[in-house]
């Protein structure tokens, strides 16, 4: 089966849903999906922080048109996405080490519930090197 | 099939996906195709202009028979065959 790899560094909400969008197409098409989290992603992926999320990556005058136009189209929020994919295909999310300490997330526990491990960064380097698809978001 | 031929058409299963934005209907079409069997076919309704392009090239990767689009008023409607 294809795989796809993303390295999601961005801890943005419009980066964060473009990453929940792709992987549902990837999804679709039967790929394998491993989502590496690395520094501002960690940051997203806390439990308390998960819900708070609301910067976007470049274009901060731009919030409310976004918002707008998520809910004008009833777009799923960006974790909404993940939790979908992974009732669809193979999915691994596992958070960098580096970028779990700096935002004070130490274990597993310390995620939301769809994150599966903590790794190193050489497991996501390697992986990118072997997929069919390498994203960086 | 010409548009008269699908107008004609019974799907097997349709999938209501009207109203979701992308990918919703895609995903919809990926999770109820493993309802039908072999050889039925699957009609997707979508208010969504990209799923027009998006299914068919899914059909193509996907091995499915994608057998044509019908626009009714205000919606699409995307008829398939499982492989």
């Amino acid at each position: 089966m294809a795989k796809m790899v993303i390295g999601l560094f961005s801890g943005s909400i419009d980066r964060l849903t473009g990453a929940g969008v792709i992987s549902s197409g990837a999804a679709a098409l039967d790929m394998d999906i491993e989502i590496y989290v690395l520094i501002m992603g960690a940051r997203a992926f806390m439990k308390e922080n998960s819900e708070k999320i609301n910067e976007l990556s470049e274009t901060p005058h731009l919030q409310d048109q976004f918002f707008n136009g998520l809910d004008k189209n009833k777009v799923k929020k960006w974790h909404e996405f993940l939790k979908d994919v992974k009732e669809i295909t193979n999915v691994k999310i596992l958070i960098c080490g580096l970028a779990g300490k700096i935002w004070g997330g130490e274990k597993t526990d310390d995620f939301i519930d769809l994150v599966d491990d903590i790794c190193g960064v050489g497991e996501y380097v390697d992986a990118a090197t072997n997929a069919d698809l390498h994203l960086f978001i | 099939m010409t548009e008269d031929e699908l107008k004609n058409l019974t799907a097997d299963k349709v999938v209501d996906a009207r109203g979701t934005a992308c990918p919703g209907p895609l995903l919809a079409a990926k999770q109820k195709i493993a309802e039908v069997q072999s050889g039925q076919v699957m009609e997707v309704q979508s208010t969504d202009v990209g799923t027009k392009r998006d299914i068919p090239k899914w059909c193509n990767k996907m091995g499915h028979e994608y057998l044509g689009t019908v626009e009714e008023a205000g919606y699409f409607k995307i008829f398939f065959k499982k492989q």
